[in-house]
């Protein structure tokens, strides 16, 4: 039972089960990367970043449309529910994007011979993360309502980086590679091998996001009791 | 095994900086599970303290 209440108290938030699917299907993704999926001819050994590096991304995606949807809802409905959510999400985007901002250069500079270029592609994720960074500064201060507004609104347009993103990767091209995975006519360019061991990883990843995601929303929630609990018992002290 | 520090150096970050975060939720988690019984018990007693003192006055 996922976030039930016993006696109005939170009990254990999270199955084991579902722990143990992601460490299986993370140990899976290992083994497929370093002993499974075969060595690129052209980067060598270097090119096994490759499927820790998209997976990152695509989770980073992931979370930064749950903190765009999120949003949205909390500024329809005010329900501190989906700020939580949105709040989570936003911290693990920044999480998925700081490893992207980090492994990228790891990669390119062997295959490049630079840490880093002002590339349209590295450009933009590297201003998703300052948007995001900026978004988590407005909420540190979790008790106030315009805050959370302000931040909702952020949170919504920053965004509108996201597609630019996937667009420079195919149309604006410099030193970021094509993308490999989906090509235009729907095929792809990674032999079966390769495509297996990318699709265990995003699926190891993706497991891990939904992890973390409930395992933050619980703090957020029983950062929320504690504020509501130090209320009442300022009330029952003073009147 | 040429690049190998690279591939290394990425999968070791990675995996420090993903464990180092579940190891912070969880240390956050307990926290404020310690603070919220903590706080629960200070209202139980207070409101037992408030409830005593109204039937004294009685």
């Amino acid at each position: 039972m996922a976030g039930g209440e016993k006696n109005g108290r939170p009990v254990n938030f999270w199955p084991g089960w579902y722990a143990m699917l992601t460490y299986v299907a993370m140990v899976a993704a290992l083994w497929c990367i370093f002993v499974y999926a075969p060595t690129e001819k052209a980067q060598g050994i270097v090119q096994r970043i490759f499927y820790f590096h998209v997976s990152s991304a695509m989770t980073m995606f992931v979370a930064f449309f749950a903190v765009f949807v999120a949003s949205i809802i909390y500024l329809w409905k005010h329900a501190d529910w989906w700020d939580q959510t949105a709040m989570s999400a936003a911290e693990l985007g920044v999480l998925f994007c700081t490893l992207v901002l980090i492994t990228g250069p790891i990669w390119g500079r062997p295959i490049w011979g630079v840490w880093w270029t002002w590339d349209p592609t590295l450009t933009l994720t590297l201003v998703l993360w300052l948007i995001y960074v900026a978004y988590l500064m407005l909420r540190a201060d979790a008790t106030d309502p315009r805050r959370a507004r302000f931040a909702a609104i952020l949170g919504i347009v920053g965004f509108i980086d996201v597609p630019l993103i996937r667009w420079s990767i195919e149309k604006w091209r410099n030193l970021h590679p094509d993308p490999v995975i989906v090509q235009s006519g729907g095929t792809t360019g990674l032999p079966p091998a390769m495509m297996l061991t990318f699709l265990v990883s995003l699926t190891a990843f993706l497991l891990l996001f939904v992890f973390l995601l409930r395992q933050r929303m619980a703090i957020a929630r029983r950062r929320h009791e504690l504020e509501v609990l130090r209320y009442k018992v300022d009330e029952a002290l003073f009147g | 095994m040429k690049n190998f520090w690279y591939l290394f150096s990425a999968y070791t970050i990675i995996w420090t900086a993903l464990w180092a975060y579940v190891v912070y939720l969880s240390q956050a988690n307990r926290a404020l599970k310690q603070d919220i019984e903590a706080l629960r018990a200070q209202l139980d007693n207070v409101i037992a303290a408030n409830d005593a003192s109204k039937e004294g006055g009685v």
